[in-house]
């Protein structure tokens, strides 16, 4: 059944069609199989309803709705002039900026999805005007966006400690290393790119300007606060951060600059609501095909073939990885971890691996799974926000997926790229 | 923003009282999508407001969101379906001849279509369950299967958006992505 | 046949070792084989009753706080003070108690659903930031709990300010200072590292976590005398092994607990410290009936009766 299902979603994508529709009759195929008929396919809707359910979902149209007021008005532009007085003139700067501030908006807002969009939609156009071509925008905000599921707070940590019975502060310490590294080479690959490319820079400017813009950016400042002072400061979660951003784009745009109108808010509010449909019955369709597999027990079956039990340390950590980079290529990343971890944790404990180098290795995983084809929920993002085509969304993707699995053997190899930190705040 | 006309954008090709039944729907979408994205924004920050000012939570607003996003998910597919916006990997389909394109377009249309109308069916089928398992939503205390309603109706929709596709595409000569967008991604650059 | 047992916790958690020894029972006695689904990879706990409801699955386990929105009566297990704090008294409760074996067994065969078993998973303990001795320590604390009225009355009676957040946010939660506590048994703040970001845990004996295993009722009604008796015994093995298995459980997790973080503060309040608490639960008794009326009132009164049989 599972090859069958697999082909059939794969045929159909690559035919043309929605991309809801191979999710929906591989999920078909499988209810009609298990249940010898359609008698069960009311659980699909089940699932439909489950997928999205999490509290944490609500996230995303926040953040689109704000990002979407403050791109239309004045906010986002005064925020990216004030930065690019500091790093107009350095060759990449702006693509570093976008990366670094994707991995910063990631990390605190736990949200890839809600990342691409909040600093990708003001974003994009700044580095297409800047020069650099679409396919390494689109790939940079994806993969940039990622690097969240490895700094806390990590959705993808929690129900893997969880899962798995390991301290949750200490995988949290462990993702910083990586997530950084990655920070570190996405950037070292932008100037390079922005160098190979000739993408321009601008003159250098004074401490005079900077100071002018960093002025005219005062009030739009206050979106960093709110995200970070907000959420680290115990005031709200990053979903109730969302909204109160919401809240302070209206009071700048309609209010303070006049930049916007009631009607265009009402816009913005429909275009979000749009977006929001477009993704999330994805994320419903992902959840009933990711039903299947799950009561089919098909990662199960496919492991007890592969034979993890007599391998050594290194072969089952090279074993995981491939599994949860496929897995997630099909199915949402935490039902993966749900499924899949327990299968691997009385190996994981027989060969004495440290749980949180597996964790920290599986939730690198899980962020390449969700920015790889066919099926990633940030690309999907991406191609609503922005309306470009799926390839062109996933064309630029290749160097940055190398240096994502560069990173994944690089700790495989040098777990301490994670343990360190680790090792040090826990004294081990 | 919108570079057309407002009125223009839920004018519908349907004759007569189905036009006007089409051109209805399409408002409600508008209409239900942007008021569900303000209402989501409204609960949230109340509760915060709630929780911050006051130190009282709003104990039905996570329920009350979670309604929310059902009806701007099941609002927004047949508003995505009618404006072409489905996301879809058409590096292949791009490559073929026109001639061939058409055919594909169409064949889409239909499956796409009949498998949206068997979601509506069971979706049917699954609230009628939970309505008669008599489940309520903890902290408002309503029927579940209330929040449920506009589920078929978004199936339903969406299904009936797919096969006036077909049907646009085997009677005009040009191929349409959906009823009221031609193929090709600059025509939907168009904001909604 | 190969059957299929959702549950609500993970595998090594108190449900998954009750549903581990329940296939080992069944896989033993007869040719049937028992499929496992731990937390989450079936969906959550309504999602896994409803499939049981249909037959998608042969078997759940989901506790009666849950099913609240099912079967109101449910509830009472969240009355606080009910169940007695001694183990013994409280294993005989659940072995004798009328209320369980027979009234919830037609309330839950009215949803299609053979109640095969109720067994507690341990005190609920409550992590907190600060010391508890008394309500009024509680006073302005944010206590997160499930999203279910008689446990946000229970806190607003204890001087707390209830706050219902979504399992996944709970930790983050916690670390962020938007929530300030929250209560769980200890197997479960041990298994999911609440007390990394707690400080404090306390014992106010106001209730045991209390769950319930069922299966579908067609299915079990259309099985032979001798699989049926093969379930019935099962579910007597592993009810035994559970009660077992949680002797001491409380002191290991406690113990683990103290093991990964030695600066963990733990108390179990004295009579005299709960009776504020005890004062403020006739309230939230108060409440469940008008919740549930003269059918919740019935069963919470053979309830108490059955408690009196086993505390004498
Ligand atoms: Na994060
Ligand atoms: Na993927």
């Amino acid at each position: 059944m599972a090859a069958t299902i697999f082909l059939a979603m794969i045929i159909l994508l690559l035919l043309g069609f929605p991309m809801m529709i191979p999710l929906i009759i591989g999920a078909f195929i499988g209810f009609y199989d298990l249940f010898n008929g359609v008698g069960k396919m009311d659980f699909m809707v089940q699932q439909f309803m489950a997928g999205i359910r999490p509290a944490s979902l609500i996230a995303v149209p926040m953040f689109i709705f704000a990002a979407d007021i403050m791109t239309r008005g004045h906010s986002a532009n005064r925020l990216i002039d004030m930065v690019m007085s500091f790093v107009g003139h350095i060759k990449g700067g702006l693509a570093v900026s976008t990366a670094t501030a994707c991995t910063l908006f990631g990390a605190v807002s736990g949200s890839t999805q809600a990342t691409v969009v909040a600093v990708g939609s003001p974003l994009r156009p700044r580095m297409l005007k800047a020069g650099y071509k679409d396919n390494f925008v689109l790939a940079l905000i994806v993969n940039a966006s990622d690097i969240a599921f490895l700094i806390p707070p990590s959705i993808g940590m929690i129900i893997y400690g969880v899962v798995s019975n390991t301290s949750i502060s200490e995988l949290f310490i462990a993702g910083i290393g990586p997530g950084l590294l990655i920070l570190v080479l996405f950037s070292i690959y932008s100037m390079i790119y922005a160098t190979i490319h000739n993408v321009p820079t601008e003159p250098k400017a004074s401490w005079g300007e900077r100071l002018g813009a960093v002025k005219q950016a005062v009030w739009p400042l206050g979106f960093p606060v709110i995200i970070v002072g907000g959420i680290y400061g115990g005031i709200f979660s990053p979903t109730e951060a969302a909204a109160v951003c919401v809240l302070y784009a209206l009071i700048l745009e309609v209010v303070v600059f006049r930049a916007i109108s009631v009607k265009d808010v009402w816009d913005t509010a429909k275009s979000t609501g749009l977006i929001t449909g477009v993704v999330f019955i994805l994320v419903g369709a992902g959840a009933a095909f990711s039903w299947v597999i799950s009561f089919a027990r098909i990662p199960q079956e496919i492991l007890s073939a592969v034979g993890v039990a007599d391998m050594s340390a290194i072969g089952v950590l090279f074993v995981i990885s491939i599994a949860f980079f496929v897995g997630c290529m099909f199915v949402d990343p935490i039902v993966v971890i749900l499924i899949l971890v327990p299968i691997f944790a009385p190996v994981v404990e027989s060969v004495g691996l440290d749980p949180v180098l597996v964790g920290t290795i599986i939730t690198l995983q899980v962020a390449i799974g969700s920015a790889t084809p066919p099926f990633g929920c940030d690309i999907f993002t991406a191609m609503a926000v922005f309306k470009r085509p799926y390839i062109e969304v996933i064309r630029g993707t290749p160097p940055f997926v190398i240096i994502l699995l560069a990173v994944a053997v690089a700790l495989i190899f040098f777990p301490d790229i994670a343990l360190f930190l680790r090792d040090l705040a826990f004294e081990k | 923003m919108a570079d057309k006309p407002a009125d223009n954008e839920h004018s519908s090709d349907l004759p007569g009282i189905l036009g006007i039944i089409d051109s209805c729907i399409s408002r409600l979408e508008a209409w239900g999508l942007a008021l569900s994205v303000i209402l989501m924004a409204v609960n949230t920050i109340a509760n915060v407001i709630g929780r911050f000012a006051f130190g009282e939570s709003l104990f039905f607003s996570e329920e009350v969101n979670r309604i929310l996003i059902i009806l701007i998910t099941f609002a927004g597919i047949g508003y995505a379906a009618r404006h072409g916006r489905h996301i879809r990997m058409s590096a292949i389909y791009d490559a073929l001849p026109p001639s061939v394109r058409k055919v594909f377009m169409v064949v889409i249309a239909i499956i796409s279509s009949l498998c949206l109308f068997a979601l509506c069916y069971f979706s049917v089928l699954y609230i009628d369950k939970v309505a008669s398992s008599g489940r309520v939503l903890p902290s408002l205390q309503i029927p579940v299967y209330w929040i449920y309603l506009w589920v078929p109706v978004g199936f339903f929709v969406t299904g009936v958006q797919y096969a006036l596709t077909a049907v646009k595409n085997l009677m005009q000569k040009d191929i349409y992505l959906s009823t009221k967008v031609l193929e090709g991604y600059d025509d939907t650059e168009v904001e909604l | 046949d190969t059957w299929r047992y959702a549950f609500e916790e993970a595998l090594t958690d108190v449900q998954g070792m009750y549903a581990t020894k329940f296939k080992e029972e069944i896989e033993k006695n007869s040719d049937h084989e028992l499929e496992l689904f731990p937390y989450g990879t079936l969906g959550e706990s309504a999602d896994i009753m409803e499939q049981a409801q249909a037959g998608i699955l042969q078997f759940v386990d989901q506790s009666p706080g849950f099913t609240g929105a099912l079967i109101p009566e449910a509830q009472v297990f969240f009355v606080p003070y009910l169940l007695p704090n001694d183990p013994e008294q409280l294993n005989e409760f659940f072995r004798t108690s009328k209320a369980i074996n027979e009234d919830f067994k037609e309330l839950y065969a009215q949803h299609g659903l053979e109640l095969l078993t109720m067994f507690p998973e341990g005190a609920v303990a409550m992590t907190t930031q600060e010391p508890v001795t008394s309500p009024a320590d509680l006073d302005g604390v944010k206590v997160r709990v499930m999203t279910n009225p008689l446990l946000v009355e229970t806190y607003k009676a204890f001087g707390a300010t209830p706050t219902p957040l979504p399992w996944g946010e709970v930790y983050g939660g916690l670390q962020t200072n938007i929530i300030q506590g929250q209560e769980n048994p200890a197997f479960f703040i041990e298994s999911t590292k609440m007390y990394e970001v707690t400080d404090y845990i306390t014992y106010a004996g106001h209730s045991n976590f209390t769950t319930a295993v069922m299966a579908n009722k067609d299915f079990y009604d259309g099985l032979g005398e001798a699989d049926q008796k093969v379930i019935q015994d099962a579910t007597d093995v592993a009810f035994e092994y559970i009660l077992d298995y949680q002797q001491g459980l409380d002191e290991d997790s406690i113990a683990k607990i103290k093991e990964a973080k030695p600066e963990m503060n733990v108390s179990v309040l004295t009579e005299e410290q709960r009776a504020p608490f005890k004062a403020a639960a006739t309230q939230v008794e108060a409440k469940f009936i008008e919740m549930t009326g003269d059918s919740g009132k019935a069963i919470l009164d053979q309830l108490k009766a059955d408690l009196e049989a086993v505390t004498q």
